[in-house]
């Protein structure tokens, strides 16, 4: 048992390598632009989700959440959502109703418990299935559009553009500079538990001690981006109307836009039915 | 907005710290969202608060920037990077954090003290963290119907709420907002701020303390925080869905299902005539 479970953790630890996380990550943001939902209009898409992000708050008919889920599944399967961000939602809503159901037993609550806990994970569970597909499945450009266009504010959808730019440079270098710490020491032998706890509280020493020169270098960039915004004046245009219209120009309204939101009002009507028919 | 009547250099330093927050925070929670927590026994070992970042930029810099920079990074980067964006709640987080910052970031006026800096770190952590344990009882307190007559669930909320509160608090805020912090401060403090075009903070010219309006508009933040959490359940008396469909009956749905499909097969006839009109 021990030993199996050493090799699990050895096994998840090398899955989990910089390496893989970057690859994901770049893979989410940029990876999937040819789907069908990358190719739907933001604004239509972000209608789409307010509807499915906050309607099945305040429903508590089983059908219907039942109809909502399965739809936002299979929008989450169009937009072709990276794996380790669905794991990370099934651990997610895992850990906020699952879990409570475990202790509510063990606290003596029995069975009846899992029945509102389960509508309540339904819940959860659509809500942010519809929030991967809007969220992943568009171009961060378009969805920064797509939110400026809502009225979001210019520095929210400035952020989310700059925070896809920048992203895989700051994580290279974050991973250079925690490997030029660890080339400097020497990391202790982690064969007895006492090793292992002194390995782990030098990992987290070497990670907090990396942030010192990455906060100092970035810094200078963040001082270099802001200067160069300010020299396109930027900080004037993010506030003028004419800008803003120039910017969103680009979006289109298509019959497939409205195809979609048809279909899924269909499949929703269809569900009200079947609720009413029960 | 009145950008030209400031002078220029405050403002587009505070856009740099916002930045400069927003990116090394965000990194941080990317890298923590996606980690595997350890778990030994009951206690969580989660690397879960990289708060230390945000907690020394607001000590060294405008706290309000840093501060607000620290939620947008964590907003944009996990959560809606990853597709984690969980809607209306996740305006409790970042408000919460906001707040836990802003107060850290404030309480410091001079970043040469250590106890100051300490305490300050510590105060944020525990702000933000309760504030965060609070909206949480509430929140299932509310959402979950029938909450008292589930045997053993009130209890079993107050409890892992209450020890997570305390474990977060002890472990994560002890460890990784605290030490980090006393670290970081001192060893920046006079070095990082050339880099930004901007004089060391010093007691003399530093900011005022925190004011009772500073206080208010804290309190404030938090109550946001609360009805974000909470208008699920104030909607969810004021829009009956199921009773409206129960008196309705059967007829509306049908209508409804029926113009969506109408609509449906009209938008398909449009695209299919646009299409042919291109391929003319």
């Amino acid at each position: 048992m021990e030993k199996m479970m050493s090799k699990l953790s050895e096994n998840l630890l090398d899955k989990f390598s910089m390496d893989f996380l970057r690859n994901q990550v770049l893979k989410n943001a940029y990876g999937n632009d040819d789907t069908v939902i990358a190719a739907l209009d933001p604004r239509i898409l972000i209608a789409w989700y307010l509807f499915f992000g906050v309607v099945p708050w305040f429903v508590n008919d089983l059908p219907f959440l039942l109809a909502s889920f399965a739809l936002v599944m299979v929008t989450t399967l169009l937009a072709r959502v990276a794996g380790l961000v669905l794991f990370l939602f099934a651990v997610g809503v895992f850990s906020q109703t699952g879990y409570l159901f475990l202790v509510t037993l063990l606290f003596g609550g029995d069975a009846s418990a899992a029945v509102p806990l389960l509508v309540l994970t339904l819940k959860v569970a659509t809500i942010s299935l519809a929030s991967v597909t809007v969220f992943s499945g568009l171009d961060p450009d378009r969805l920064s559009n797509g939110l400026m266009w809502f009225g979001c504010p210019e520095r929210l959808s400035f952020s989310i553009s700059y925070a896809y730019r920048m992203l895989p440079m700051l994580m290279e270098e974050f991973q250079n500079v925690l490997l030029s710490y660890r080339l400097r020491g020497s990391a202790p032998d982690y064969e007895t538990f006492v090793g292992k706890v002194r390995y782990l509280i030098y990992q987290v020493k070497i990670i907090v001690e990396s942030f010192y020169p990455l906060m100092l270098n970035t810094a200078k960039r963040s001082r270099t981006t802001v200067e160069a915004l300010e020299l396109r004046g930027y900080r004037y245009g993010a506030s003028n109307r004419a800008v803003r219209n120039i910017k969103l120009s680009a979006m289109r309204v298509r019959y497939d836009d409205l195809l979609f939101l048809a279909v899924s009002a269909l499949w929703m009507s269809l569900a009200v039915l079947g609720s009413t028919l029960i | 907005m009145n950008t030209m009547a400031k002078p220029a250099a405050p403002q587009s330093q505070k856009l740099m710290v916002f930045v400069l927050t927003m990116s090394l925070y965000g990194l941080a929670t990317l890298f923590t969202e996606l980690m595997p927590k350890f778990q030994v026994g009951l206690v969580e070992f989660s690397v879960e608060y990289f708060l230390f970042i945000p907690l020394t930029l607001a000590m060294l810099f405008d706290p309000l920037s840093a501060a607000l920079g620290a939620a947008t990074g964590e907003l944009v980067f996990s959560e809606i990077m990853l597709g984690q964006f969980g809607g209306l709640g996740e305006l409790e987080k970042f408000l919460t954090v906001t707040i836990g910052v802003y107060i850290a970031g404030r309480l410091v006026s001079n970043p040469g003290n250590r106890v100051l800096v300490g305490v300050a770190a510590i105060t944020g952590t525990a702000a933000q963290l309760l504030m965060g344990t609070v909206v949480d009882i509430a929140k299932v307190q509310f959402a979950v119907e029938d909450f008292e007559a589930v045997e053993g669930l009130p209890e079993s909320v107050f409890a892992t709420e209450g020890f997570a509160f305390c474990n977060d608090l002890l472990f994560s805020g002890i460890l990784f907002c605290l030490l980090p912090t006393l670290y970081l401060v001192p060893r920046l403090y006079g070095k990082i701020e050339p880099l930004l075009g901007a004089a060391p903070r010093t007691p003399e010219q530093g900011l005022s303390r925190l004011n009772p309006k500073a206080w208010a508009v804290c309190a404030l933040g938090f109550a946001c925080a609360v009805a974000a959490e909470m208008a699920a359940t104030a909607g969810m008396s004021l829009v009956d869905w199921e009773a409206e469909w129960a008196e309705s009956g059967t007829a509306m749905a049908v209508g409804m299902a029926a113009a969506a499909a109408l609509a449906v097969l009209v938008l398909l006839a449009m695209k299919k005539n646009q299409e042919r009109n291109l391929a003319c």
